[in-house]
């Protein structure tokens, strides 16, 4: 499909965000996103390019979880040997550091149907593609996303507060 | 209008809504406080969240992410699972083998008889059964389980824990020449001693010297069955061997079917008569045969695949063979010696089985 270069200049920003914020890594995210332009190549005819192309990654990513759970564990030990030998200037580091965790806890506890809407929201895709792509009826998509936004946002607020409970704790 | 609900309200905020239900939703919540609250609320939540995944985009690189999809069983739990599976699975097998050993043994000299048939010679035999046992120094080959002649090496057999011995047992067996004499396995009658190539976990009753007493003993590589005969088949060097024949007179109220295979194909082996022999036995013979040519590492594998039916073979073979007959003295049995050498060669031969004989006895009535 001679299309992909257009399809990757389009999409590829927001696939990659939508894969890193779903998948914490953004070296698997680049994989990832490379590997579903790859696919449509494959394709003659795609009728709706976004929806398709997160459709494709979003299933890429629950497949490759699948079978890579020992990649990601040997990934792991490498990654908290790298952050044992960087130190980082406190202060700005650790604040985002702390948020991008409480981040990463707040989006994991959400249902994988209302992670992945809501990612896909937020890259732009509208009803109907993110109810093409996770095969929901687009009745549904604005109750899934109400959803997802609300727990998300409280579940970041209640992981922000006893953060900041255990820090007075640790300074009184 | 009623209020708008949640999921309403989002779609609203998305631009989901179509233009009428838009204009309408528009209308009540600039009517309704509860609603525009709702509203409010709602544009919280998605800012909120908007900035709270963009405090994902930080993500380093080769990273893992923090949540698994789906656990799953540690591969070591399966891999300890299956290894206890196939040990149980081993233990099973070997078992059900070791059992099934009980089984009168002559098999797996058939099968060899029928590799070795170019030097047959029809042995002066007359109408009695017995077994040949000249408690002669032994070793019986039992209980081992998928070996015998059937190709396999030695390091697959040592995974069964087959002794040594055994072994060396099976080894001196294969290194039998295919033009050693042996018995005429057309009246084998029920014994259906084909069964045994096909099946080779049933492997006993071949007695073999082990122990290296005086003057190199007389090695004795088989007893194969005949009715009206005893049958032993003597080792005198590697590679030539001679065939003992001690008629022995018959009683028929002791003809006793030690052997019953269940093998259909042996019935079929059976059920041909002794000029033509099936093709199943044929084809045994041709297996064991090739097993056999295989362990010996290039013995002489020129024996026909097939037992009586080739007189051109036999009578070649015949040209080359010598016999000697005698009377034994203890038993009054008509003894036919027969093998490749010169008949000078064979009285030699003859002393020392008499000499072994009488040893045997003289052990076995003390």
């Amino acid at each position: 499909m001679a299309d992909v270069d257009r399809l990757f200049r389009t999409y590829n920003a927001a696939l990659v965000r939508y894969l890193t914020r779903r998948l914490g890594d953004r070296d698997w995210a680049e994989e990832v996103a490379q590997e579903t332009f790859v696919r449509a190549l494959r394709q003659t005819s795609i009728q709706n390019e976004r929806a398709w192309l997160f459709a494709v990654a979003t299933n890429l990513v629950r497949d490759e979880a699948r079978k890579d759970m020992r990649r990601r564990k040997h990934l792991a030990l490498l990654a908290e040997e790298e952050r044992d030998e960087i130190v980082e200037p406190e202060e700005t580091t650790l604040e985002r550091a702390q948020e991008a965790t409480m981040a990463r806890k707040a989006v994991d506890g959400l249902a994988e149907r209302d992670r992945l809407a809501l990612l896909m929201r937020e890259e732009g895709l509208d009803y109907n593609e993110i109810a093409e792509a996770l095969q929901l009826s687009p009745g549904s998509v604005g109750t899934t996303l109400s959803r997802a936004r609300r727990r998300l946002v409280e579940s970041y607020e209640a992981l922000q507060k006893s953060q900041e409970e255990r820090e007075k704790n640790a300074a009184s | 209008m009623q209020h708008p609900d949640e999921g309403t309200i989002h779609s609203w905020l998305d631009g989901a809504l179509s233009a009428d239900e838009t204009v309408r939703l528009e209308a009540h919540v600039k009517e309704c406080p509860q609603c525009a609250a709702a509203v409010a609320e709602a544009r919280g939540f998605i800012a909120g969240a908007s900035r709270i995944l963009t405090a994902l985009d930080n993500a380093p690189r080769g990273v893992v992410p923090v949540a698994a999809p789906k656990k799953r069983v540690d591969p070591l739990v399966w891999r300890v699972a299956a290894t206890v599976l196939v040990v149980a699975a081993g233990t099973l097998v070997v078992a059900r083998n070791r059992g099934s050993n009980e089984q009168p043994a002559d098999r797996v000299m058939v099968s060899r008889q029928q590799a070795s048939v170019a030097t047959r010679v029809p042995a002066a035999g007359g109408p009695a059964a017995v077994a040949v046992d000249q408690a002669m120094p032994k070793a019986v080959v039992g209980n081992a389980p998928t070996i015998a002649l059937s190709g396999k090496t030695g390091a697959s057999d040592s995974r069964f824990g087959i002794p040594a011995r055994e072994n060396n047992a099976l080894e001196k067996r294969a290194m039998m020449p295919a033009g050693q004499a042996a018995a005429a396995s057309e009246i084998a009658g029920a014994a259906a001693p084909t069964a045994s190539t096909f099946a080779p976990s049933h492997v006993a009753g071949v007695v073999v010297t082990d122990s290296a007493s005086e003057p190199e003993p007389l090695k004795l590589v088989g007893t194969p069955r005949r009715i009206g005969a005893k049958v032993t088949l003597y080792e005198v060097a590697p590679g030539d061997t001679v065939t003992l024949t001690e008629s022995v007179p018959l009683a028929l109220g002791k003809v006793v079917v030690t052997s019953t295979s269940s093998a259909s194909i042996a019935r079929q082996g059976t059920g041909k008569s002794a000029a033509a022999p099936s093709n199943a036995q044929a084809d045994a013979a041709a297996i064991t045969s090739a097993a056999a040519s295989q362990r010996a590492g290039g013995a002489p594998a020129s024996a026909p695949a097939v037992s009586a039916p080739a007189p051109k073979s036999l009578l070649a073979m015949a040209n080359t063979l010598h016999t000697i007959m005698w009377t034994d003295a203890a038993t009054g049995n008509a003894l036919t010696l027969t093998g490749r050498m010169p008949e000078a060669r064979l009285q030699e031969i003859k002393i020392r089985i008499e000499r072994e004989r009488a040893a045997a006895a003289a052990k076995k009535t003390p």
